[in-house]
């Protein structure tokens, strides 16, 4: 099992949309480098160890990598050859909703070069555009 | 200090977000001055002019609002949803004998001691507080990381500060670590640390609902 959380009030979830674009989380605030998505989806868990797995090889234990996404989202299914009804399925994996602006994945403690590379195998990962930003040092 | 270009700034008639959103679109940025008791006024200025003067390091703006030259500190900028283009920026009034309170950006130099040992440098504020005059305002504080080794630290009140800055920010504020990487952890490591289920919060249990029935059959 990948990413979840630990408690939560509700199992199961509807669906939703994802409306507008990022307000928060959208600039980079921990690492000097980061990843920012350019569309809005649902980052499932398996993604986000996807591209946290590729960053952490890609650096060889230099550097650090912050993730600022969490699959709060459970998405449920019903099992295969099942007539409809019966009430809703059962929680099958947990997603991250991401909006445009999204910053996914930050890096620091490595050259810009090295942080780009890490970070384009990351957006290799992603089932959305991405771009690769740097932090912002004016105001 | 470098001598600034007069930027010569536009009378905003109409204010709101659809006038801000046409003005965008014709190369403008909307902002507002203020200060010094007196009535703020909504202006525009030449988005390329305004970009440019910021990217030189460029704090104190001379600013022409019809036939008046004023002198303003940029005190906030907002920035679209992807942080590239400048939305909005507030400017402050201010005189050139005035002492203001702004945030400077923290520059690291050099390279720390720690890091050849397999410690990696971790900037963990990137903004100090200081106190100066308008004219005294440095681009940046330079940060030496040279002297940093493994499990050092650096806080605000560490920094060297020009001559006639003072600090503002708490001086135990930490702006800068070295620390040994702890290795990164394998799938499998992460998944024997992960629940196969989140607990539901207020969901009662098998067990525990058949021990509430058994102590209240026993009243």
């Amino acid at each position: 099992m990948a990413m979840m959380p630990k408690r939560v009030k509700y199992r199961k979830s509807q669906r939703g949309r994802i409306k507008g674009r990022a307000a928060r989380t959208n600039y980079v605030a921990f690492g000097e480098y980061g990843l920012q998505a350019l569309q809005s989806d649902w980052i499932t868990a398996k993604h986000i160890e996807a591209g946290r797995v590729a960053a952490t090889h890609f650096l060889h234990r230099e550097g650090k990598v912050y993730l600022r996404l969490f699959p709060h989202k459970p998405v449920t299914a019903k099992p295969l050859e099942t007539r409809m009804g019966k009430g809703k399925g059962e929680p099958e994996f947990w997603v991250a909703r991401v909006r445009p602006g999204m910053v996914m994945f930050e890096i620091g403690g490595v050259s810009e070069d090295v942080a780009k590379q890490a970070l384009v195998r990351v957006a290799h990962k992603m089932p959305v555009r991405c771009r690769f930003v740097k932090r912002r040092h004016l105001l | 200090m470098e001598k600034a270009l007069l930027l010569k700034a536009e009378i905003r008639e109409r204010t709101g977000s659809k006038h801000a959103a046409k003005l965008r679109g014709q190369g403008r940025i909307p902002a507002i001055v203020y200060g010094h008791k007196r009535e703020s006024v909504a202006i525009s200025l030449d988005a390329h002019n305004l970009v440019e003067e910021l990217q030189h390091g460029r704090r104190v703006l001379d600013v022409q609002i019809g036939k008046k030259k004023e002198k303003v500190i940029v005190k906030d900028l907002q920035y679209d949803y992807l942080g590239r283009d400048i939305m909005h920026a507030d400017l402050m009034r201010v005189d050139v004998t005035e002492t203001v309170k702004v945030k400077v950006p923290i520059e690291l130099k050099g390279t720390a001691k720690g890091t050849h040992e397999g410690g990696i440098v971790e900037e963990h504020a990137d903004h100090l507080e200081v106190e100066c005059k308008v004219t005294d305002i440095p681009e940046s504080v330079i940060v030496s990381v040279k002297e940093v080794d493994l499990g050092d630290t650096l806080h605000a009140g560490d920094i060297e500060l020009p001559n006639g800055v003072n600090l503002v920010s708490d001086p135990s504020m930490l702006l800068v670590t070295c620390s040994l990487v702890a290795a990164a952890k394998t799938t499998e490591e992460l998944e024997e640390e992960v629940p196969v289920a989140p607990e539901v919060i207020g969901e009662v249990k098998e067990g525990e609902e058949a021990e509430e029935e058994s102590s209240e059959e026993a009243k």
